[in-house]
């Protein structure tokens, strides 16, 4: 695996370094926009040019996305909390943590939105961003303090981990009463403006 | 290699990649807290085109006949973790042993989602 990264890094660079060969040849006016003209020309007269020239073509979609699968791969498995058992390993997405997270929370009413996102770090502890929308009348001392403490507590339980967990928390927005009564209005007015919307209803 | 193989006095017994995918899926699905086999977007497309066995779950059969499984879950909201995948790998092993007699070397379980049950 780690062959084939350094193979496709040093494709990529070749390629690069080729495409700025290439323009800097152009800019020296070194090369003649006839030059590439008749390049092109005799290319497309001679087949097996053609040829050689499709095929390069197929090579280079098939490492470009041979290249693209393996970094991508490997990114989706750095996002993961993992722990071995004497059957094998387990391992936990990091979007699942998430979703957890998103349903513990739901047990607080002043909490009006939540988004979480959750980082592991090579150190082995888990960083917990905690990004909310609360409702006006929440304490939020008090609340960040509960809700860090509930995030923790049922983190420990669920996954059974003993690493650190930093929970952050970030209060984005306070939606006070007005702001609530306003929505509601807006959702009232949109809902009177349908026709028929009330028809069939018990 | 994409089969196991197994040979008796009248003939030779292979056990497809696939046929352990569908065993170790329904061993994994029968644990209590799981709510489904499968949950990322290879196991959604397979699901979609009724091959939910086959994709969702990874085989792998060494050359010297060693199974290792890469089972991906979606858990049910509220259960232990750990607890729910030392269980799935316990059970999918059983199965596999009383149902192929194949020696398992990994049964890896990647935890995709969390879901209300």
């Amino acid at each position: 695996m780690r062959f084939f990264t350094v193979l496709g890094i040093l494709f990529y660079a070749a390629v690069i370094i080729l495409a700025g060969v290439v323009l800097i040849v152009f800019s020296l006016n070194l090369l003649q926009p006839q030059d590439i003209i008749d390049l092109l020309i005799f290319t497309q007269n001679n087949i097996n040019s053609r040829v050689i020239l499709g095929l390069s073509g197929l090579l280079l979609i098939l490492i470009s996305f041979s290249f693209a699968q393996l970094i991508l791969g490997r990114f989706q498995r750095e996002k993961t909390i993992a722990f071995s058992t004497s059957s094998g390993e387990v391992s936990i997405s990091l979007s699942a943590v998430e979703d957890l997270i998103r349903r513990i929370t739901g047990v607080l009413p002043e909490i009006k939105e939540l988004r979480p996102d959750v980082i592991a770090t090579k150190k082995g502890a888990i960083v917990v961003d905690l990004r909310v929308v609360l409702k006006s009348e929440a304490n939020i001392p008090e609340l960040t303090a509960r809700l860090q403490e509930i995030t923790r507590n049922k983190l420990q339980e669920v996954l059974g981990i003993d690493e650190q967990i930093i929970i952050k928390i970030h209060v984005a927005k306070i939606i006070s009463r007005e702001d609530k009564e306003r929505k509601r209005k807006e959702q009232e007015s949109n809902d009177s403006a349908i026709p028929f919307s009330g028809y069939g209803r018990a | 290699m994409e089969r196991e193989e197994s040979r008796t006095e009248l003939g030779t017994v292979r056990v497809h990649k696939n046929v352990i995918a569908s065993i170790a899926s329904l061993a994994a699905a029968e644990i209590e807290g799981v709510k489904r086999v499968g949950g990322d977007l290879k196991s959604g497309i397979a699901e979609f085109i009724g091959q939910k066995h086959r994709f969702a779950i990874g085989v792998e059969i060494s050359k010297n006949e060693e199974v290792k499984i890469e089972i991906p879950l979606v858990i049910k909201y509220g259960y232990n973790i750990p607890e729910i995948a030392g269980r799935v790998q316990e059970n999918v092993r059983n199965s596999l042993e009383k149902m192929t007699s194949l020696s398992i070397k990994d049964i890896n379980v990647n935890i995709k989602g969390i879901e209300r049950g």
